[in-house]
């Protein structure tokens, strides 16, 4: 640890205990203080490699080899645009593969070989994937927040639990004091065997335990996050007045003064379609079909027909 | 649905005998209100006949088939058969001395337009009249709510042209009639001529529908009474199609007997109307200008004169007819 220095200003730990290194995604480390003065504006090019940096991307050096972190950013860059799935492939092969692929991208990039390919290569990529890495982003970001769901939930769980046997032993102390005493009084106090008092204590203690199984409540819980306890504490759900149950009835189809024109189901079977335009993909996203202008100029034709003034 | 629409329950009538009584009522109505001074004998001398308004109104109809046609960008049928059928209403109870027809006209399409979602602007629109086009604008925005108004806001028209397009899938589906498609030019030929017609005021679109297609298919040489007789009728009474058939014969009739009005009358007529007409709804008139001046000045002083300015013409006649008689 003690050759930990800053290359430009060439302090050391030993010089300051105090010295922390942090690098940025080059790969090239500064001390803090270096940091605070080269990067006053926010941002500057890196004093080894002129690379065009920020300030608010310094991190502390977390590995003594700097390029470790360059290839953690790296890995971190390249894995938020390359996030597909195992499921996305068919096959075990193709994924490995995949895999493969990355990790060839990422030594690439570490190790500066043949960047302007890389480069082109992950554009390339990111431009044929758009969708489906906007889709796996969208959905890491979903699993995440559920993730994180579950664990503030296992967390409380946890916490309740951890009270409740706190509680039980705090119980289970007093209950032991108060045992001792009733037998230290019984033994000052009564007149019998002194060895008699000590066996029926003792079983009377092994009854108790037996008795005070420790009952744990029971906690379940609805799909919908509702805490619901089992025995002490529940309320019984008030009862509402209800009246009679809804019914429906098929509201009462006017008179159509014509014959009435063929069902849907006639429409589709008996070829009225093939004499109306067919719907585009676009116009069915939209929830049109061509069933509606079919049925609706039948229905306009045929009613009114029995019109009579 | 046309079986539970206003247009059946308000617009469609039992006989042309009533249609005449509407239209003779409305004009001796204004005959009798604007006519006083003139002896009862010689009063068509000066104002029209419900025999010459029909006539001028006939003429206005072969207009506004025109305008239609040429209109730019061109127009779906369905305006135009809203049209007719907001013209034909509105002179129902209206008289073309009272209102000018060629001002009623553009106010109809442009109204229509709207209705079935041919969408123009109003610049768009006047610039398919030929003249004072920023007049014209005026006119039929200032008509146009009258225009609803007369029509009692009943508004949405059924028109025979999607019961055709039916009737068409029917065919194409159920009957062995081969290429039905060649019954078009004579299906739109004669619903061309329905429209010059009182057939939409007196018929339901379906029933105008079907003797168009029937009609085409007698011109093709074809027979499809017996896609009437055994399919869509076969259900029914056959007093039923007893009244479909008359009303198919009568339709039919009515359209064989349309003709153009001669020239040399109309003119006359129209020469007629231009001193007989209402100068109050007459835009180049002066008692028009000064009441659009009072109507303005009203609105700018108080709110209280808007019974002056309503559209209700009954009430605005009344406030006006001192000076106008």
């Amino acid at each position: 640890m003690d050759d930990q220095a800053c290359p430009r200003c060439k302090t050391t730990k030993y010089r300051n205990p105090s010295l922390k290194l942090m690098v940025n995604v080059c790969g090239h480390a500064l001390c803090e203080s270096c940091v605070d003065l080269l990067f006053l504006k926010g941002s500057g090019s890196c004093p080894d490699c002129n690379v065009p940096l920020r300030r608010c991307n310094y991190r502390v050096q977390l590995f003594e080899d700097a390029m470790v972190e360059k290839e953690i950013d790296i890995r971190k860059r390249i894995l938020k645009d390359f996030n597909k799935k195992e499921e996305d492939f068919a096959t075990l092969r193709e994924y490995n593969d995949y895999l493969e692929d990355i990790e060839s991208i990422i030594f690439n990039l570490v190790n500066n070989i043949d960047i302007i390919n890389t480069n082109k290569r992950i554009e390339q990529y990111k431009k044929d994937n758009k969708e489906a890495i906007l889709k796996n982003k969208a959905k890491i970001g979903r699993e995440e927040l559920e993730l994180e769901e579950i664990l503030e939930i296992e967390k409380l769980n946890e916490e309740s639990r951890r009270a409740e046997i706190v509680r039980i032993e705090q119980e289970a102390k007093k209950q032991k004091i108060r045992e001792k005493e009733l037998l230290i009084d019984e033994l000052m106090f009564a007149d019998g065997d002194a060895k008699d008092i000590l066996t029926t204590f003792t079983q009377n203690i092994a009854n108790h335990k037996e008795e005070a199984a420790p009952i744990l409540p029971k906690v379940t819980q609805f799909s919908t996050g509702v805490k619901f306890t089992r025995g002490s504490g529940q309320q019984p759900l008030p009862i509402i007045e209800e009246g009679p149950l809804y019914k429906y009835e098929p509201p009462a189809l006017p008179d159509r003064c014509g014959p009435d024109p063929p069902p849907i189901s006639d429409i589709i079977d008996k070829g009225y379609l093939q004499h109306v335009r067919p719907e585009s993909e676009t116009e069915k996203a939209g929830g049109y079909s061509s069933v509606l202008p079919c049925l609706r100029a039948l229905q306009d034709a045929l009613s009114g027909l029995y019109h009579a003034s | 649905m046309f079986s539970t629409s206003s247009q059946r329950e308000f617009w469609t009538f039992s006989d042309e005998s009533v249609l005449a009584l509407h239209r003779e009522k409305h004009n001796i109505g204004f005959i009798t209100k604007h006519g006083q001074h003139i002896d009862e004998n010689q009063r068509y001398n000066f104002f029209l006949s419900p025999e010459e308004e029909r006539l001028l109104l006939r003429n206005y109809e072969l207009h506004l088939k025109e305008f239609c046609r040429r209109f730019q960008p061109p127009m779906p049928k369905g305006v135009t058969g809203t049209a007719f059928q907001y013209f034909k209403r509105f002179y129902l109870y209206n008289s073309t001395m009272d209102y000018h027809p060629k001002e009623i006209l553009a106010t109809c399409v442009y109204l229509a337009c709207k209705v079935e979602e041919f969408n123009v602007s109003i610049s768009q629109f006047v610039a398919n009249i030929k003249g004072d086009r920023e007049k014209a604008s005026d006119i039929i925005l200032n008509n146009e709510l009258l225009l609803m108004q007369q029509l009692n806001y009943h508004l949405t028209i059924h028109n025979p042209f999607r019961p055709v397009e039916g009737f068409l899938i029917d065919i194409k589906t159920r009957c062995s009639l081969s290429n039905p498609e060649r019954l078009r030019t004579g299906i739109d030929e004669f619903l061309e001529k329905v429209f010059l017609t009182d057939a939409c005021l007196l018929y339901a679109p379906s029933q105008i529908a079907l003797a168009a297609v029937l009609h085409a298919a007698s011109k093709e040489q074809e027979n499809l009474d017996s896609y009437v007789t055994d399919m869509l009728f076969k259900d029914a009474g056959s007093d039923k199609l007893a009244v479909l058939i008359e009303a198919v014969r009568k339709i039919r009739s009515m359209v064989k007997m349309v003709e153009g009005p001669a020239r040399e009358r109309v003119r006359a007529i129209d020469k007629k109307l231009d001193r007989c007409r209402n100068q109050e709804n007459n835009p180049d008139s002066d008692i028009y200008k000064q009441r659009m001046r009072e109507a303005l000045m009203d609105d700018d002083i108080t709110y209280t004169g808007t019974s002056r300015m309503s559209l209700d013409t009954s009430g605005v006649t009344q406030v006006l007819s001192p000076s106008a008689s």
